[in-house]
């Protein structure tokens, strides 16, 4: 080898090197002389630009920790990149994001069981890992009713104590609509898409398309179903994608599905499910129970036994671990068997959402160590069963979708049919815009470009609303929450005593007064520390300070008491 | 659709400008004169600015791939160091003490001067350096810009950086998207929001001034003009919550690298020394070199 090569190999080693070395987000700590290290945290959180109630959360949290005497520090990451970090490559401190919510208290187990510690997604991110946990979470699974509400409530109230994440408030869902359309909500779900498509056409936009702005400039591009990268598009996939049951404000609704049996079998439960008749995918190929066996399978592992382990899908991975086995009993019956006898649990499993064996058995192919194809493709023309087709997107502008009127659910006279979908569409077509940022969007809508804003507006631009002319503010109170979560791998915040002071320096009354401009309620009781909404009552929880500001002499007593020192006023673990 | 509405509007009101400062500055005789013998004037100038296109091209093309590059593999988040770097040398952070002077009429002149002042100062140095006697300071304007751009994108690989309105909402304001919330579809067309450091308004405007200086026989009335809209570009970027400190004198410091660059090289004597040194190189490995 010349030596110029070798010096050029020798660069471009010592470039990556350096560049490892800084891609490395740890505790970093200054080693003084003393035999102790000051206390040195990161703060992940979405820019403001993407999502400004995060970012003042960890505003608020930086500050509070400074005046404990921690050196804390927000770090801007772009939304993709977080997830990445924090649900992927678990690369984070601490971090301050919004979680989708749970849909019941099960949502618990896949964030917080040590077994799925090494997955990727919202699976245990923080790296927690306790037998007694793991033990509530797997007996809650099994109960049913009051039993099982006491055995959460007990949990909630471990966990607030040693904190592996805590919820700080949540956000409503507040948006903005041409005032003539008669919202008061944004449409959330794809009933509540369907009864505005059916019922709500003002005159003059009868026959054209839906419009709706989003600011996520992805979403033209990247629809797959099962990733976890994805954001703000959730509304676009439950449009796309059905699932066999549906859960309306009416409770489970059965959707591709016309008839659910259930029987408790041998220390477990099972459920016969049988398909509608004439079910076809957006492409035309007969939806069968093939698909629905299919699902499971590709769920579990994406790469269908190609890989030495499996590598399963990070979304849907909780309800996905419930079931046991699925089988093909008929072409249009299917048998899910599970562990667990609490029907109030497993039911849950019914409602992912169903892909067509044809277009993914083939991206069921590894590419690289655990990861495969059908993790990382963009499906960016979709084939789902669900109520709208894409028809056509433009990347970073424009995704066109249009009914699709083979739909069972379009047809007359079937049974079960839910009531939303009566009556002649006024629209035709939906769209979703992207929009530059959430003023332009409030813009647009008040030049008449669009109908309705679907994505989140800031609190902030409520003022901008409200002076807007023919435009209406649109709000209403969601699950998800914004949380800050904290990375046992990592020193100082492997120690339960240190995030449980942590997870009270948040006021959150003032975050929801003052970040959500009163959008949305705080988090005060166990259950609600822990993100859920409902369920779990118990004694509410005080903020050690006023006006989000800590009472300084309380945190820093609170954390000698938890065993760490001040020197110079900074503290060092 | 509504960028096309944005860079109308910017037209105009540019346009606007330039004429008044071409009659002003430049004074309608020798424009007109310039105009009339544009043919050598072009030819003179043809390498240096297809050099500048080169390096804008690269730019806009890497736009999709230079943040995964950055993010995935080469850059580091610095905000912040960044931020802790001017806690510790100032106490309060100089983009919250100027946004305490805030008021919507001050939003106002600054946001102007960040959108129209900045795309004014940009381009009027083209005009006025075409209507000069010879063109030498028009390529070293030329070769100036295509440093800011070249040295800027190797930055902003290696760099991501988010600006205080990004970091902290709460101690900083994002006045400009507050104020002109449109104007979100120029820069980010232009430009992503994690390219900050170094701020590339303020070397752009930096390097305009510097060499207005350097001319200041030829248009004396340009250099408090432009030295005016430079110093108002860094501070409307700090003022309106985009740049931090640092930026802005990591922007200088570029501007006076990329000014010198620009007055001692020229793209010939870079082009050719690069020939001899590909041909010496060539010769070196034992094979058949250029002519």
């Amino acid at each position: 080898m010349s030596p110029s090569r070798r010096r050029l190999l020798a660069g471009v080693g010592a470039v990556t090197t350096s560049a490892l070395a800084g891609c490395t987000e740890r505790i970093w700590s200054f080693a003084e002389g003393s035999t102790t290290d000051r206390l040195s945290v990161l703060i992940k959180t979405p820019p403001s630009d993407d999502d400004p109630m995060a970012s003042k959360i960890a505003s608020q949290l930086a500050e509070n920790l400074q005046t404990a005497g921690i050196d804390a520090v927000p770090e801007p990451t772009a939304k993709p990149e977080l997830f990445r970090s924090t649900l992927l490559t678990h690369d984070f401190d601490i971090v301050v994001a919004r979680h989708p919510g749970f849909d019941d208290p099960d949502g618990l187990r896949p964030l917080l069981h040590s077994q799925l510690s090494g997955e990727r997604g919202w699976q245990n991110p923080f790296g927690f890992s306790e037998r007694t946990v793991d033990d509530a979470l797997e007996a809650q699974r099994d109960e049913t009713g009051d039993t099982r509400r006491q055995t959460v409530a007990d949990l909630a109230e471990y966990l607030v104590e040693t904190a592996p994440y805590t919820a700080v408030a949540f956000p409503d869902h507040v948006s903005a609509a041409e005032r003539s359309l008669g919202l008061s909500r944004p449409p959330r779900t794809p009933s509540e898409y369907a009864a505005l498509y059916y019922i709500r056409p003002p005159d003059d936009r009868r026959g054209e398309p839906l419009r709706a702005g989003v600011f996520a400039e992805g979403m033209t591009d990247r629809l797959n179903p099962i990733a976890v990268d994805l954001e703000d598009v959730g509304v676009v996939l439950d449009l796309l994608y059905d699932p066999l049951v549906r859960v309306t404000e009416d409770g489970y609704v059965s959707w591709l599905a016309d008839d659910v049996s259930w029987q408790e079998t041998d220390g477990g439960s099972e459920a016969i499910v049988h398909l509608r008749e004439g079910i076809t995918w957006h492409d035309g190929t007969s939806l069968t129970a093939s698909d629905v066996e299919f699902t499971a399978r590709l769920l579990a592992d994406t790469s269908l036994g190609e890989a030495e382990s499996p590598v399963p899908a990070p979304r849907y991975r909780g309800r996905r671990t419930l079931i046991e086995d699925v089988s093909q009993t008929g072409p249009r019956t299917v048998r899910f068997s599970f562990d667990s006898p609490s029907e109030e649990v497993v039911r849950r499993t019914l409602t992912i959402p169903l892909l067509p064996e044809h277009v993914w058995e083939p991206q069921a192919t590894v590419i690289d160590e655990h990861v495969t194809e059908a993790l990382t493709w963009d499906n960016d023309e979709p084939v789902g069963s669900g109520l709208f087709a894409v028809t056509d997107s433009t990347s970073g502008e424009r995704l066109e979708l249009e009914a699709f009127e083979d739909h069972v659910l379009f047809e007359d006279g079937i049974p079960d049919r839910p009531d939303l979908l009566e009556g002649t569409p006024g629209f035709d077509g939906i769209e979703f815009r992207v929009t530059a940022n959430p003023g332009s969007a409030v813009e647009s809508l008040e030049e008449g470009e669009l109908d309705f804003v679907a994505a989140w507006l800031p609190p902030s631009y409520l003022d901008v609303v409200e002076e807007a002319e023919g435009v209406s503010m649109l709000s209403v109170s969601t699950r998800s929450f914004y949380l800050i979560g904290f990375n046992a791998r990592n020193e100082a915040l492997s120690n339960y005593r240190f995030r449980r002071i942590v997870s009270r320096l948040v006021d959150r009354e003032y975050v929801v007064s003052e970040f959500f401009d009163g959008h949305g309620s705080p988090a005060r009781t166990p259950g609600e520390l822990l993100g859920l909404s409902e369920g779990v009552d118990g004694s509410p929880e005080e903020f050690p300070g006023s006006q989000g500001d800590v009472d300084e002499a309380w945190v820093r007593s609170a954390l000698e008491d938890a065993g760490f020192h001040y020197e110079n006023g900074d503290l060092f673990v | 659709m509504a960028l096309v509405g944005v860079v109308i509007e910017l037209a105009v009101v540019v346009a606007t400008m330039l004429l008044g400062a071409t009659l002003v500055i430049v004074g309608p005789r020798q424009f007109v004169d310039a105009l009339s013998e544009f043919r050598w004037r072009v030819r003179a100038c043809t390498l240096p600015l297809a050099v500048l296109a080169v390096v804008l091209g690269l730019r806009w093309m890497t736009q999709d791939v230079v943040p995964r590059l950055s993010w995935r593999v080469l850059g580091h988040n610095v905000t912040p160091q960044i931020f802790s770097l001017e806690q510790t040398v100032f106490g309060t952070n100089p983009v919250a003490v100027l946004q305490s002077y805030q008021s919507p009429e001050i939003t106002a002149v600054f946001a102007f001067i960040y959108l129209y002042g900045y795309a004014f100062v940009l381009i009027f140095p083209f005009i006025a350096y075409f209507a000069l006697e010879k063109m030498d300071d028009f390529s070293t304007l030329v070769l100036a810009f295509t440093a800011n751009y070249a040295i800027g994108l190797v930055c902003y690989v290696l760099f991501i950086a988010y600006g205080p309105r990004n970091l902290d909402p709460v101690l900083f304001e994002g006045l400009l998207y507050d104020a002109v919330p449109r104007a979100y579809y120029l820069t980010n067309t232009v430009n992503e929001n994690t390219n900050v450091f170094p701020s590339l308004h303020t070397s752009l405007s930096m390097t305009v001034f510097f060499l207005a200086w350097h001319t200041r026989e030829k248009y004396p009335l340009w250099v408090p003009v432009s030295g005016t809209l430079a110093v108002g570009v860094a501070l409307s970027t700090m003022y309106l919550g985009i740049h931090w400190f640092t930026d802005v004198v990591a922007g200088t410091a570029l501007a006076a690298v990329s000014v010198y660059i620009g007055r001692n090289y020229t793209i010939d004597g870079l082009l050719e020394s690069a020939r001899r040194f590909l041909a010496t190189q060539a010769e070196r490995l034992g094979q058949p070199g250029g002519k």
